[in-house]
């Protein structure tokens, strides 16, 4: 078995997790933590094309790919700390107010 | 060798990650995230990438779990103690035990060929230029995003 089947199988059920938690799981931090795994997911396929094909501009993707994923868990967070606060919970089942 | 560690470290990933799927508690999802994104770090080094593997691990291990964490006690329901945030120990010696089989069969691989950039320093120093030459824009844009990131954190004021 080759590294780039071991890498692409690991990316892929990697991802299927990761969505399933956004799709079954219904609090919200859950949900954040399984984008946090899709992302994490696809830099590995990203990381290892880059070794493949000594391509640096994937690598630079995958800093970039870093930076929006540390970026979006601080605003998701402060977005859930803030509706804690007002008493509407985790709970993504709470959140009606934009339903048409 | 390399190819059996990869194997591992994908087998042991998705292990945590099916935690996550199916543990009900937050914090136990939140520090099988942390084996996960460990694992996968792991997979960076072995592809060839120390550099990104070290910052995979000091940008989630360091920064963004300890947020997540803090995030779940502070947002934790009003009968939970500090106390009760335990993560199960037979986990936790799975992940340990990972990590040192990992470690043994890196050290391990003998005269099998290295990965395709492993300690190709040129290459992980292209990154660099990569990132402030081509990309200048978008390591601009992601850095005023971390910026505006850092604001949303701050307190609201009082409308007068």
């Amino acid at each position: 078995m080759s590294l780039t089947a071991v890498v692409w199988a690991t990316t892929g059920v990697l991802f299927g997790f990761g969505l399933a938690i956004v799709v079954l799981r219904r609090q919200l931090l859950a949900m954040l933590l399984g984008l946090e795994l899709m992302l994490a997911a696809v830099n590995v396929s990203l990381v290892h094309h880059a070794g493949l094909f000594s391509d640096e501009q994937a690598l630079a993707v995958v800093a970039l790919v870093m930076a929006v994923a540390a970026a979006e868990a601080v605003v998701g967070l402060s977005l859930i700390l803030r509706l804690r606060r007002t008493g509407l919970g985790a709970d993504s089942a709470a959140l009606t107010e934009l339903r048409g | 060798m390399i190819v059996w560690a990869a194997i591992f470290a994908g087998i042991v990933a998705a292990f945590f990650a099916g935690v996550m799927l199916f543990h009900r508690s937050l914090y136990v999802s939140a520090v099988s995230l942390l084996a996960v994104l460990l694992q996968t770090g792991v997979l960076f080094f072995l592809c060839g990438s120390p550099l990104l593997a070290f910052l995979q691990i000091m940008i989630y291990a360091g920064a963004v779990m300890v947020l997540v964490v803090v995030t779940i006690m502070a947002a934790g329901s009003e009968g939970e103690r500090f106390a009760d945030f335990v993560f199960p120990r037979p986990l936790a010696w799975l992940g340990l035990a990972a990590a040192v089989i990992e470690i043994a069969l890196i050290l391990a691989r003998g005269s099998a060929p290295a990965p395709a950039m492993a300690g190709n320093s040129a290459f992980q120093a292209n990154l660099g230029v990569v990132l402030f030459k081509p990309y200048a824009l978008a390591t601009e844009a992601v850095t005023l995003l971390m910026f505006l990131a850092a604001l949303a954190i701050a307190p609201e004021q009082e409308a007068s």
